[in-house]
């Protein structure tokens, strides 16, 4: 971002010395000549057709990419909060935090991240890691730990509307917690 | 019908009164405040439609944040000027226990 500041502040430098003519440069002077002639030609063939398929790739290609822009600008961007209900909303590292909690409290998980994503509409979207010893039954770990969360969730308060949980086998030496 | 910086302060006080409320939160991304002169009010921010307060909540949680957040909303809505108020939590903060 500096460094493109800083270009176009130099352009703009130039711009104005080569406009008015300062310190002996003049527009005159510039190669730009060819350039023009070459524009002319560019548009000379649009307008007769005569355009070669590379260039009518191209130009579609262009255009394809400037709407698909404009419509990735027309979105809306992700709230950063998580809303509870009709004016009342709480950061997602409070709901990250509560859910790491209560997923801990499982005796079977070693460790747990956490990913919140706050929506327009009531609840967040929760993507839940749980670390747990190999060879453990994952299936009821999984059951436990989602009665485990949505109970101390709906006790506080904090609305998820859709809670995605991972069971990871882990080596217990390399979790936060050895033994439950 | 309070306005501007009163209503902030008001708001302030309604909201620190509220069981579950350990303090007033800065907002995350922005600071949350109301200016007027040399005086600052951190934690609410007052526009022309909405009030909005930003709070920590003393851990564990007497009730639901929802409740809380209700609780503030009919201790402000007085003085709110009819004012949307929105209330966030910035954050949890862990109560010291008394009977230590």
């Amino acid at each position: 971002m500096i460094l493109l500041l800083a270009g176009l502040f130099v352009l703009g430098v130039y711009t104005v010395v080569y406009a008015f003519d300062l310190f002996d440069y003049r527009v005159g002077s510039l190669p730009i000549s060819d350039l023009s002639r070459g524009l002319k030609d560019f548009v000379a063939g649009v307008e007769d057709g005569s355009l070669s398929v590379i260039t009518v790739t191209i130009l579609v290609l262009l255009a394809a990419i400037g709407l698909l822009w404009f419509i990735v600008e027309l979105r809306p961007t992700a709230p950063r909060r998580v809303r509870m209900g009709s004016g009342t909303y709480v950061t997602r590292d409070v709901v990250e935090g509560e859910i790491s909690t209560a997923t801990e409290q499982v005796p079977d998980v070693l460790g747990s991240s956490v990913g919140v994503k706050a929506r327009r509409s009531p609840g967040a979207r929760v993507d839940l890691e749980a670390r747990v010893r190999r060879g453990e039954d994952l299936g009821s770990i999984k059951s436990g730990v989602q009665s485990t969360v949505e109970g101390y969730l709906s006790e506080k308060g904090l609305p998820v509307s859709k809670l995605n949980i991972r069971l990871v086998e882990a080596d217990p030496r390399q979790t936060k917690t050895r033994v439950q | 019908m309070a306005d501007g910086i009163q209503l902030a302060r008001a708001a302030s006080e309604a909201a620190l009164a509220t069981e579950g409320v350990n303090s007033l939160g800065r907002g995350r991304y922005v600071e949350a405040a109301t200016y007027e002169g040399s005086e600052k009010v951190s934690g609410v921010v007052v526009g022309p439609e909405e009030l909005e307060i930003h709070i920590v909540a003393r851990y564990p949680l007497p009730r639901p944040i929802p409740q809380i957040a209700e609780s503030i909303r009919e201790r402000i809505a007085p003085e709110a000027g009819g004012r949307t108020t929105t209330v966030v939590v910035d954050d949890l903060e862990v109560a010291e226990d008394e009977s230590l």
